[in-house]
């Protein structure tokens, strides 16, 4: 289980999260919901060790991971899809898989697993990052992180930008990842899509975690949706 | 000589330039490249490769090839640990700010430049070539009974000479093998690409940050090794090559690796010819107004991209 305990974190002297704890179990997804600027990928970019922790810790296991430095906590089963993506852009899509596999320490298995859940990216092995089109490089970006065998997964916004079918698969391969018993920390702005695969659902405000609730409960009652995000 | 000859002698004096060049400017490149720091003290691990070639070969005795065999194969790995040390006791410490890198290199600059003034001496010393025979070279001619081979008088140049040009580009096909092809090639060029994306999966950037760094000086060392038996070693010879090293890297695009090698070929050759026909001060000159061209016309240079 990934926790997230009473966590301050800032940009130099511009303090973001506040006291912000939260957990996630194995084979749960856990949503992150709130406005722009709440402190949602500030959160994820913290339980990777991007982000200096002012106080508080993270804890997988029981294991701390604050005390970890950013490039070990891969290696302890945690994965990062970020926003936009953030491919390496000039290596191909095999390289790009092989950095995910580096972590895990992982091999041929785990490369065919992750193809079989993006089948187009067989096609495109020896072609850049960057030529790919938008979905092509969203299905990168998470073969990446599943080649880093994770148990916990964040995905920051992973169907941004997407057309519905994209949107699709994404939402099977995270459904997927649940079954694999990998925790999911999904952060995501189509409310309705999220609701109907998270478990649970954490609004987040002016960095602060002000409530959590079982998403079931929001999908016939939309006033918490309302209060926190004015839709 | 006739012209034609003798632009033929100038252009191989500019093909070695350009051979020591393109190693000292590559390791400057891929420092600047991956670690986005501008390494004011490149020249300075470049003298130092000379300097400790000449003590190395001043150690040995027996056969001077033997002192050089041994040089060409510890000046540079010397160095390279010495940068390794600098990286993690200095740049490390003000967080490869870019800032702050460039006073903290112009200090370490100044540190080597000195420290070997002290140790070493003001006197410029020789360092024999390990081989250094004298090759005749054919010129071709139309005459009146067609196309002849003559052996114009002062057309030549030494296996040294060919033997520098040869291993540059041996150990450059080799930086290009190791980046494209080599898991640690490819961690570096992660590292150069997205840096948080590379810690992110797994990737020890503050290790690769020493790697590049050891291994640029390093480069540097080596070309300096090369070139000592043909020049001389100097606790002052790091100045020359660390302003053409900055202007081949500009004029082939900043962290261009290419880029930097076909630049330093244009400058290194026409360095060289200019200095044969003319002087080296107006080659300079050229090359630093050739600069100037680019920063207007091509901020990027050559083969850069632009930076978000």
């Amino acid at each position: 289980m990934l926790t997230v305990n009473s966590i301050d974190v800032a940009y130099d002297q511009v303090q973001v999260l506040y006291q912000l704890s939260l957990s996630v179990e194995r084979g749960e997804i856990l949503c992150l919901l709130g406005r722009n600027g709440a402190g949602k990928t500030t959160t994820l970019k913290s339980i990777m060790g991007l982000l200096p922790l002012r106080t508080g810790s993270i804890d997988l296991d029981g294991e701390s991971l604050s005390d970890l430095a950013p490039h070990h906590i891969p290696g302890k089963g945690v994965a990062y899809v970020p926003q936009g993506r953030r491919l390496f852009s000039e290596l191909s899509v095999q390289q790009n898989m092989e950095i995910g596999l580096m972590a895990s320490g992982s091999g041929k298995e785990t490369r065919e697993y992750a193809l079989s859940l993006f089948p187009r990216l067989r096609e495109r092995l020896k072609q850049r990052a960057e030529t790919l089109s938008g979905g092509e490089q969203q299905m990168l970006a998470m073969a990446r992180a599943i080649c880093t065998k994770p148990q916990v997964i964040l995905l920051d916004e992973p169907t941004e930008g997407l057309q519905p079918s994209m949107t699709s698969l994404i939402r099977d391969v995270i459904i997927e990842m649940k079954q694999q018993k990998v925790a999911v920390i999904l952060v995501e702005q189509h409310v309705d899509a999220v609701l109907s695969i998270a478990d649970r659902v954490t609004f987040i405000e002016h960095g602060v975690d002000a409530e959590t609730v079982a998403a079931s409960a929001l999908l016939n009652d939309h006033s918490l949706v309302q209060k926190y995000l004015g839709v | 000589m006739d012209f034609g000859p003798y632009l033929f002698v100038a252009s191989l004096e500019g093909a070695i330039t350009a051979a020591v060049l393109a190693l000292t400017a590559v390791g400057l490149s891929i420092v600047f490249g991956i670690m986005r720091v501008v390494n004011v003290a490149h020249g300075e691990f470049y003298m130092l490769g000379a300097v400790l070639a000449w003590w190395i070969t001043s150690m040995i005795a027996g056969h001077p090839a033997l002192g050089f065999w041994v040089a060409i194969v510890a000046a540079p790995l010397l160095v390279g640990a010495l940068a390794v040390l600098c990286d993690r006791f200095i740049l490390n410490k003000v967080n490869y700010d870019p800032e702050r890198t460039i006073v903290a290199t112009i200090g370490l600059l100044y540190v080597i430049q000195q420290t070997t003034l002290m140790t070493f001496g003001p006197e410029a010393r020789p360092v024999q070539a390990p081989f250094n025979e004298r090759i005749a070279l054919p010129w071709f001619e139309y005459g009146e009974s067609g196309f002849q081979m003559i052996w114009p008088w002062g057309l030549s140049t030494t296996t040294y000479k060919l033997f520098v040009i040869v291993a540059a580009i041996i150990v450059l096909l080799v930086l290009w093998w190791v980046m494209t092809r080599t898991r640690i090639g490819l961690i570096m060029r992660a590292t150069q690409l997205d840096q948080e994306m590379a810690q992110a999966h797994g990737i020890a950037v503050n290790k690769v940050y020493a790697l590049v760094f050891g291994l640029g000086a390093a480069l540097a060392a080596l070309g300096a090794v090369l070139v000592v038996p043909i020049q001389q070693a100097y606790y002052l010879m790091g100045s020359d090559p660390l302003l053409l090293s900055f202007i081949v890297v500009i004029i082939g695009g900043l962290g261009s690796v290419l880029g930097t090698v076909v630049a330093a070929v244009l400058i290194g050759m026409s360095d060289g010819i200019i200095s044969v026909f003319f002087t080296p001060t107006l080659a300079k000159i050229l090359a630093t107004l050739l600069v100037a061209f680019v920063l207007v016309f091509k901020p990027n240079g050559l083969f850069g991209k632009s930076r978000e």
